[in-house]
């Protein structure tokens, strides 16, 4: 990584930054403050109408995704993005502003829709209102005539016309009047009251001791003329519901051309953010970034094409990001180790290490012939048929060979489909003595079931291999770091312990010399731990103490080596599950009926079970690298280099060739 | 007098007791991510890998119970299990029993703090997932006692 600095004049700047935007070559580093002599400029507002643009585009195609969904396969998040010509963006830059009225169109159009709906569930409460009244044949709000005084109202009490008349007059004995009876029901009667004009206030009083009460929104119009009006009235928005979510699934055909132009702000609003941050002067502007080496000169030679600048480069401070560089192999696994963290500057690259352990433990796990090939097939017509991006090819790619590693040990360990082969002779055949799987195979097989202990040591084996690794890693980087100290006596000394016991163990069981070689290791390595651990401490009796203290990490190591158990344990439940359901699936007897039954459960089973231990087979690897590697030498807390680029969500554009 | 019913208690054991453990983690684990699912659906993914950590306990649970009856012959439909042999199954079984139901509710607790901790930032996710992992190799530890020991069963006397 080098740290680049680009001069150039400011009326170059837009045809600068287009290129480098476009070559993908440089990250622009932005700081908050210009350094002195030089200024910012401010182009927010532009930035801020891009943004909006986008947002805008974002809500159109959400609209159009509930009124009109995209024909999506399940498979549909694994292609990439739409490929177009570069010469393409001149055109989607040249409808932009077309595009953006659509999706104003289409947001408008959602607003009727919703404006309507709140209208509509207004209507539906005036029309409740109303229901009462419709026996009612002069208008609500009439209070009187000439002559007389006229009520229209309700009572918070069943009456009927009797218990009405009564209440009243009980009230007030000297009031004449005349009532009748709209509707009643429990705790509610409507009724319309009349009185000569002269004794209006005489029966406003007597009927408001009775809780008497005007209706809430009273109308000009009879009642039934009103909700005839209010149900037109409902019917019309509903139309204009329908034509409007008509119009807007009319305009579905607009949507990749509403996701490139999303993109094409996208790119725009990016370009002006960093315009922002950089630093002007009267005719110049300067941008500072960081670049890979080995496209310095490709930078220095597009910068002078294009525009009129000087370019220097200089050695990479400490804040520059890593870019990781690997072959067609252990590419994939960069995606394993980003998860975890970016290397930082003091580390090494593991991804090689990791991804041939990552492939070489996920297989011993997974452990089956059939689900390997079954991976590697279908990994590679999904590469093959979406065309997918970068990462997701990267994904599958991952897969692809974690697939092949998962055959290879389902071979290994006589296991295809489980004893699928062996199983399906058994139920066509039904042979006099049952055919197993270690009968069938011509190599011979590695039966975890039956050789579980021979696995077990296996698995520890390869586990200290994997730590052995990863130890080495961290004498390396000491190293090269000219720490001499922490790479023979903290680092390389606990190796030869461990290598010491390891040859201890395997002279147990094959000859005493190696026991005795194994020994003499062993304990060599130990006291040099005890001499050399306690260097840091001050005083005799400090060092000797923390020289002994030190020999505690073999628990550490211990437990280490024990995690690797785990490679035994789920290469077996793969096994064991597939068996389970063959057996499940072969139980009912070779006739129509059993034979269906044969099918649905052996796909059923092995669909289950490829994707509960390919799951498990996944984490456990991947924490076997975490936990168990990387904690011996891997720091992390890098950065990742992240291009100034067209990062876009939609489109790809091709790259001239 | 023979030791089928023990061999068979043994299977139950192993089996039941450990499908406890992973049923309340992977429940509780299902329970927060259904929350975070709410209220983005796009996690489905990661919070799926989260939600089924705490699962395998009953997967190693129910391994050991078939061995069981597969070594004993119940299967066979012929099981030969003396009284020793059918105690032996019993025993074996309580390891991986008690270990899976133990570990299954431990991890389902982890695995909702991963949830949440993944609901607050998908970058978190690996980081969760590893965390959730170490408790699994208590669950590991069992299994690999009680199989050790159900394979070796038949060679006792």
């Amino acid at each position: 990584m080098k740290n680049v600095r680009i001069i150039a004049l400011r009326r170059d700047r837009k045809r600068l930054l287009e290129h480098l935007q476009d070559s993908a070559l440089v990250q622009i580093r932005q700081t908050e403050n210009s350094r002195e002599g030089f200024s910012r400029v401010d182009l927010s507002a532009q930035t801020q109408v891009f943004e909006r643009n986008v947002a805008l585009t974002e809500q159109a195609l959400k609209i159009l995704g509930d009124l009109a969904p995209e024909k999506a396969g399940l498979l549909a998040s694994f292609k990439g993005r739409r490929e177009i010509d570069p010469d393409e963006i001149g055109e989607i830059a040249k409808n932009s502003g077309e595009v953006i009225s659509v999706c104003k169109q289409i947001l408008e159009l959602d607003k009727t829709i919703s404006d309507n709906e709140l209208e509509l569930i207004k209507i539906k409460a005036r029309l409740a209102n109303l229901e009462v009244w419709q026996r009612l044949d002069i208008p609500l709000n009439t209070t009187s005539t000439r002559s007389t005084a006229v009520f229209i109202g309700s009572f918070p009490e069943q009456y009927n016309d009797r218990t009405l008349r009564d209440a009243i007059a009980k009230e007030n004995p000297a009031l004449e009047f005349e009532s009748e009876i709209e509707h009643s029901e429990s705790q509610l009667t409507c009724a319309v009251i009349f009185a000569p004009i002269s004794q209006q206030t005489m029966a406003e009083d007597a009927l408001r001791t009775l809780g008497f009460s005007r209706p809430m929104s009273p109308t000009s119009k009879v009642p039934k003329v009103k909700t005839r009006k209010l149900r037109e009235k409902a019917k019309a928005l509903r139309e204009e519901i329908d034509s409007s979510q008509a119009e807007i699934i009319s305009l579905k055909d607009r949507r990749e051309s509403i996701k490139a132009t999303q993109d094409y702000f996208r790119f725009r609003a990016d370009k002006y953010d960093v315009i922002n941050h950089l630093d002007h002067s009267k005719h110049v502007f300067v941008i500072d970034g960081y670049i890979p080496e080995e496209d310095c000169e490709a930078l220095r030679e597009l910068c002078e094409r294009v525009a009129t600048c000087t370019v220097e480069f200089s050695d990479a401070d400490e804040n520059a990001p890593v870019k990781l560089k690997n072959n067609a192999f252990a590419e994939p696994a960069q995606g394993i180790l980003t998860m975890y963290a970016a290397p930082s500057r003091t580390d090494i690259d593991p991804t090689p290490l990791l991804a041939f352990f990552f492939y070489f433990f996920f297989g011993m796990m997974f452990s089956d012939a059939g689900y390997g090939i079954l991976m590697v097939i279908a990994t590679g017509l999904m590469i093959k048929l979406f065309k997918p991006d970068k990462k997701m090819r990267n994904n599958l790619k991952l897969f692809q060979y974690c697939g092949i590693s998962t055959t290879v040990w389902g071979l290994v360990f006589g296991s295809i489909f489980g004893d699928a082969p062996a199983a399906l002779y058994n139920y066509f055949v039904n042979p006099a003595e049952p055919m197993t799987m270690a009968k069938l195979l011509p190599w011979p097989t590695l039966d975890p079931q039956k050789d579980a202990l021979t696995l077990m040591v296996i698995s520890i084996a390869f586990g200290l291999v994997h730590i052995l690794v990863g130890m080495g890693c961290k004498f390396w980087v000491c190293f090269k770091q000219k720490d001499y100290a922490g790479a023979f006596f903290d680092t390389g000394l606990w190796m030869l312990l461990l290598v010491g016991i390891a040859v201890l163990a395997a002279g147990m069981v094959t000859t005493p010399v190696l026991v005795t070689v194994g020994a003499v290791i062993a304990v060599a390595c130990a006291v040099g731990l005890v001499l050399t651990q306690g260097r840091k401490k001050k005083g005799i009796i400090g060092k000797a103490i923390g020289g002994l203290a030190s020999l505690y990490d073999i628990t550490s190591y211990i437990s280490d080596l024990l995690s690797y158990s785990r490679l035994l344990a789920l290469g077996l439940t793969t096994g064991v599950m597939a068996q389970v359901f063959n057996m499940l699936a072969t139980m009912m007897g070779v006739n129509i009926g059993g034979f269906v039954f044969l099918i649905v459960i052996f796909l059923l089973g092995h669909l289950i079970n490829i994707g509960l231990n390919a799951l498990g087979a996944y984490v456990h690897t991947m924490r076997l690298q975490y936990v168990e590697m990387f904690s011996k030498f891997y720091e992390g807390g890098g950065k990742e280099f992240e291009p100034f680029s067209l990062n876009s969500k939609y489109i790809k554009i091709q790259e001239e060739k | 007098m023979n030791g089928i019913f023990l061999a068979i208690l043994g299977a139950a054991i192993a089996t039941v007791l450990a499908g406890i453990g992973s049923a309340k983690g992977v429940g509780s684990a299902a329970q927060t991510a259904m929350g975070v699912l709410s209220e983005d659906s796009s996690m489905f993914g990661k919070m799926l890998v989260l939600t089924l950590l705490p699962g395998t306990q009953g997967l190693y649970g129910f391994i050991v119970g078939f061995l069981i009856l597969v070594s004993s012959g119940v299967l066979n439909g012929a099981p030969e299990v003396s009284m020793a042999q059918g105690f032996a199954y019993a025993g074996a079984s309580l390891a991986i029993g008690f270990g899976g139901l133990f570990s299954g509710i431990a991890q389902g607790k982890a695995a909702v703090s991963g949830i949440a901790m993944t609901a607050k930032d998908d970058k978190n996710f690996s980081k969760g997932m590893v965390s959730v992992t170490l408790v699994e190799i208590y669950a590991l530890l069992s299994f690999i006692v009680s199989l050790l020991v159900v394979i070796q069963i038949p060679n006792f006397a």
